[in-house]
């Protein structure tokens, strides 16, 4: 899986693409942490080429979105492809990483 | 008359790696099987790599031999079935294991929630240093 990230006005996104899996899972885990470590606390990680994403890699997205808030932001996700989604209901963690449709609407309303 | 459709198998280290070559697999299984509707396929998928990141992330060696992971996945007329194993592992359960869902907090422990969401049976079973678990999903892939 491949990941890059791009700082913009109000927030970073982070684009993965491929396959959020347990080898993927801890690459997440150090792109998010170097961001949030150059400072950008407002994540958006955007899903729209990540075809496939297992339990640990919904690990690494909620240690994310941990990382984040303790550094005062929030991490947000966008563009869910349909096994993600399924995967997100299935755990019942739709509420707490609720998908947006776009990187840019995941961080709009404040 | 039952017979298998499409299968595929899978024998290797038990290693994060290996997880890319079973998707692999599981990739080329479907590419024979187009038959298979979509739903059963991304279910089926997701239930296979969760038990075998679940081997390759807490499955200990008996002795000396390093644990191998085997993925035997198949295709039949009415149902997906898939063996994955554990060679050389130690038995995995010191007590049942939990198979609710964590605190929305916790990082790990859905893995066994969500295989028992998408697949119709699991089973476990334990033969001569080998953890054996089946999964199936009804699937009606022949019209």
């Amino acid at each position: 899986m491949q990941f890059s990230y791009e700082v913009k006005d109000s927030y970073t996104e982070v684009k993965g693409s491929g396959r959020l899996n347990l080898v993927a899972a801890s690459k997440l885990r150090e792109v998010v942490a170097e961001v949030v470590a150059a400072g950008s606390s407002r994540v958006a990680v955007n899903l729209e080429e990540t075809v496939f994403m297992d339990s640990s890699g919904l690990g690494a997205l909620i240690g994310c979105l941990k990382a984040a808030r303790q550094a005062g932001g929030d991490l947000r996700i966008s563009g869910v492809q349909p096994q993600v989604k399924m995967v997100l209901e299935l755990t019942n963690m739709d509420r707490a990483l609720t998908p947006y449709p776009t990187a840019e609407a995941a961080f709009s309303d404040d | 008359m039952t017979e298998v459709l499409a299968r595929r198998r899978f024998r290797g280290e038990s290693i994060p790696e290996s997880i890319e070559a079973v998707h692999t697999e599981l990739d080329s299984l479907w590419e024979d099987a187009d038959f298979v509707p979509e739903m059963d396929r991304m279910t089926f998928t997701t239930a296979v790599i969760e038990v075998a990141s679940n081997i390759i992330q807490h499955a200990e060696p008996v002795g000396q031999i390093p644990v191998e992971l085997g993925v035997d996945i198949s295709v039949w007329p009415t149902r997906l079935v898939a063996k994955v194993s554990a060679f050389n592992a130690k038995e995995p359960f010191a007590s049942p294991p939990e198979t609710g869902l964590p605190d929305d907090d916790s990082e790990a422990g859905r893995g066994l929630a969500l295989i028992e969401a998408l697949v119709t049976t699991v089973t476990f079973e334990r033969q001569a240093a080998t953890n054996i678990w089946i999964l199936t999903r009804k699937s009606r892939t022949v019209a």
